[in-house]
């Protein structure tokens, strides 16, 4: 009898990160101290009760209406201008983050060009880990409550994450046509916007995307520190328990916030890019000897009975564009001209006072905030308190990520086209009006469900779940849980109907039943992207702990509230210490992770 | 048995997508034990009859037969039951990457399989020994626990044709199974082919560009272009100016 090769060890990367994840998620467990002392608030059930009751009757009122409109205006624009102003700041921090960029201007000094880059790269990684509405609050005690404060509360974290992203868009770019250009002594710059800039194009522009569908969400958030919109409007009700109105605003948000995904996915697709979130990770890489020819597959439909796809099945790259069919898109080019009529008009309504950016007050006010901030104190809170805050708050964001990630796994998939309809993975027939009616049903109702939990910001879950629970990292990891879960669910939802049909279709062809070609085919082809993703957005969770802090629920955030209110600025630097060492923390486990796994590296 | 239920009967059957015809009246009979190779130029329709075939597309109009079972008119589960039967190999071998050799290997069981014995057989590789054995046959023993997305094309072909050995189809359909092997893997793998089916008396459809392996590795040549049979003949039967018309360019 031949000897087969012994079975491989239990002990490999991959378990002992699983026993490592169960023991944090235990250890955060028992942070929330949900065995030792009560959690639930039994006398909050009226108000909860009272809450949700009044979701039955928004209140419609023509005022309260008017009120919603202006306010979903002012969100709207303060996303946008936050967006454009991050882009511009994302295009040339990208620019210079990016190894090619320093690789034309420098051609032959290599030590020089790594002492740049790396440069770049660190200086745009402190702005990137403090949250938006941190800026928010520090601008806040200098410019007071003008728009300005949300507009450059976006522009300055979501800038320094568009540069990071576009720096890893342009590096992963081919670079053969931006070296012939230099080799026959064409300027950086200008060899650069003839070469790599036309070619990552659609990449970029699909991140623009999301990264506006986030501001949509970051500006509700910023609306809670005074900035006005939807989410101040939000707050005021909740505080004075208007809940019929409350109501009225969520709506609104929700509404805002399906548009601008609907809709952005509509442009996407129309660009022929498939997927939301560029995540470089998630390349799967193909061996050199099993070349794929482009559209090879394509000359016959891929799978499943009326829903045809045609243009080939270029969906190795998680999110890298095709180029699109037809040169000249009379949608596209109406659209983008809208879009640029857009901008103006939103920072006119606005109204921001961008001469203060520059202004000899705000200089001054800058240098007296430096001034009182150093040297950094920490005699308000001992050592002692500051590491038992940074495990809450870490713990927070472990057992948040965990639900939203466990959630969003199992609500991704009844949300997807290809699963339950008609024709889907498990459904193969083509179905009766009944079969056709519930799977459409359960469709709609997870995307709902989906919408609404990412809608509504993180801080307005938490006052909610702060009438039923007492205050400490468990309302916050809830609510911090809830939004994630929306956000995640609906990328994962993006996988699994980008997915590679092929293995599945052979699956299929061999009778497999639908719950085996989900055993055997989707669920290990859609973990490891599923994995990156919940490790990405836990490093989002991480950042988030602050918003959920500021309204009660524990952490650090909630200590560097108290600081930011009382201009404490001393203790504010060690806690932002703390803040970002904390986050960094979590990035290095998470880039960590993602490299351990052959799959998503 | 004198009347043998033939393995494939394809009666009047056309294939549209939207409003292109990629296959027109086609008339087919496969009978067991045969071994045969579409050839044809590229956009042919030699995939669309292959995946016709194993029940992956059912036909616009006519009907396709399948072991004796109209695929058309089946349930779900007849047809799953029909398609257990039949194994296919991929040009582009349609593995999952991201599992070991071992579970791709073991896909092959999943029509007969109960969830719970392959939900379990996923911490734990069951019949291992199956696995062991058709990897052997296939000629990479050594490779039962190494992920898939580490092997070369080559070795994946492999994979993909032991998932085959473990299903122990009646009807092996093989879709360009060699286009992305080198010369020397091409004809391993066509011989593999050839004595599977003549050891175990598989049927054997396979669709081929190299002319050469289909005359030297077949008993019969059916030539597609444009949708329809031009010839289906012996594949002594064939001559070089059947090839060259089948391959003629338009115009």
């Amino acid at each position: 009898m031949r000897q087969s090769p012994p079975r491989p060890s239990w002990l490999n990367a991959s378990s002992v990160w699983g026993v490592l994840l169960v023991g944090a998620i235990a250890l955060s467990f028992s942070q929330t101290g949900l065995l030792t002392r009560p959690w639930l608030n039994l006398d909050g059930w009226p108000l909860l009760w009272r809450f949700l009751a009044a979701s039955g009757q928004p209140d419609v009122s023509p005022a309260m209406l008017h009120l919603t409109l202006n306010a979903t205006l002012i969100t709207f624009s303060y996303a946008v201008c936050g967006t454009a102003l991050s882009v511009v700041l994302g295009l040339v921090g990208g620019i210079l983050a990016s190894e090619v960029w320093w690789l034309a201007v420098f051609p032959h000094q290599a030590g020089r060009r790594a002492y740049l880059w790396v440069g770049v790269r660190s200086l745009l990684a402190i702005p990137r880990a403090i949250h938006e509405m941190i800026w928010g609050l520090f601008f806040v005690n200098i410019w007071g409550l003008d728009p300005l404060t949300g507009v450059v509360a976006i522009a300055i974290p979501f800038g320094a994450i568009t540069a990071k992203v576009f720096s890893e868009i342009l590096d992963e770019t081919p670079r053969q046509p931006l070296m012939a250009l230099l080799n026959s002594g064409v300027s950086p710059l200008t060899a650069l916007v003839y070469s790599l800039l036309p070619q990552a194009r659609l990449n970029l522009l699909s991140y623009v995307f999301y990264r506006f569908e986030c501001s949509i969400r970051s500006a509700a958030v910023l609306g809670i520190i005074g900035a006005g919109g939807l989410g101040y409007q939000m707050l005021l009700s909740l505080q004075s328990l208007r809940y019929s109105q409350l109501w009225t605003l969520i709506a609104a948000l929700v509404v805002l916030n399906g548009l601008v995904d609907l809709s952005s996915a509509l442009l996407r697709r129309r660009l022929g890019c498939t997927s939301r979130l560029a995540l470089n990770q998630l390349k799967l890489k193909r061996s050199p000897l099993t070349p794929l020819k482009k559209g090879g597959t394509g000359k016959a439909p891929l799978f499943k009975g009326d829903r045809v796809l045609r243009d080939g099945i270029d969906q190795f790259g998680l999110s890298y564009c095709r180029q699109p069919t037809r040169q000249h898109d009379p949608i596209l080019s109406g659209l983008g001209l809208g879009l640029m009529g857009l901008i103006p008009w939103c920072f006119w309504y606005v109204g921001a006072d961008f001469s203060k950016l520059w202004s000899p007050r705000t200089l001054q006010l800058l240098g007296d905030v430096a001034q009182s901030a150093f040297p950094p104190d920490m005699s308000g809170t001992p050592p002692l308190q500051l590491i038992s805050l940074s495990a809450q708050t870490l713990a927070m964001s472990i057992l948040a990520i965990a639900g939203a990630g466990l959630g969003g796994i199992l609500l991704s998939f009844p949300a997807t086209h290809n699963f339950l309809l008609p024709g889907g993975l498990l459904n193969p027939g083509q179905g009766n009006r009944l079969s056709r009616v519930w799977a459409w049903g359960i469709l709609l109702l997870t995307r709902g469900f989906l919408l609404i939990c990412r809608a509504i910001p993180a801080p307005i879950w938490a006052l909610v779940f702060l009438f039923v629970l007492f205050p400490g990292i468990l309302p916050g990891a809830v609510a911090l849980g809830l939004h994630n879960l929306g956000i995640l669910g609906r990328l994962m939802a993006e996988v699994t109907e980008n997915l590679d049909q092929r293995p599945l279709e052979a699956l299929k062809a061999q009778g497999t039943p639908g719950s085996l070609i989900f055993l055997y085919g989707v669920l290990p082809m859609t973990l490891p992207q599923f994995l990156a993703y919940i490790l990405y957005r836990w490093e989002v969770c991480m950042r988030e702990t602050v918003i959920v802090g500021l309204v009660g629920a524990g952490g650090l955030g909630r200590l560097l509230t108290e600081q930011l209110s009382s201009f404490d600025y001393q203790g504010v630097v060690v806690t932002l210490v703390c803040l970002i060492v904390l986050t960094f923390l979590v990035d290095t486990i998470s880039g960590a992770v993602r490299r351990s796994r052959p799959s998503a590296s | 048995m004198s009347l043998a239920v033939p393995i494939f009967e394809l009666n009047q059957v056309t294939q549209q997508f939207g409003s292109t015809p990629v296959l027109r009246d086609i008339n087919l009979r496969i009978e067991p034990g045969e071994r045969v190779a579409l050839v044809g130029p590229s956009g042919a329709g030699k995939s669309t009859l292959l995946r016709l075939l194993n029940g992956t597309l059912l036909p616009s109009q006519g009907e396709v037969w399948a072991l004796g079972r109209n695929l058309k008119s089946s349930a779900p589960y007849r047809l799953r039951q029909v398609q257990r039967q039949i194994g296919t190999v991929y040009q582009q071998f349609h593995l999952v990457d991201s599992l070991q050799v071992v579970h791709n290997v073991n896909a092959g069981h999943l029509g007969h399989w109960s969830f719970w014995k392959a939900a379990v057989s996923l911490f734990w590789p069951l019949d291992v020994e199956t696995a062991a054995q058709a990897l052997a046959r296939v000629g990479i023993p050594e490779k039962l626990y190494a992920r898939t997305d580490q092997l070369s094309g080559g070795q994946q072909q492999r994979v993909a044709l032991a998932r085959v050995l473990v299903q122990k189809p009646v009807v092996i359909l093989a879709d360009e199974p060699i286009s992305n092997l080198d010369p020397e893997l091409s004809r391993e793998m066509m011989d593999l082919l050839r004595d599977l089916s003549q050891q175990t008396e598989t049927t054997l459809v396979v669709s081929l560009h190299a002319i050469a392996f289909a005359r030297s590795h077949c008993q019969r040549l059916i030539g597609l272009r444009q949708g329809r049979i031009q010839f289906d003949a012996p594949a002594t039967a064939v001559s070089e100016a059947m090839i060259e018309d089948l391959y003629r360019l338009e115009g």
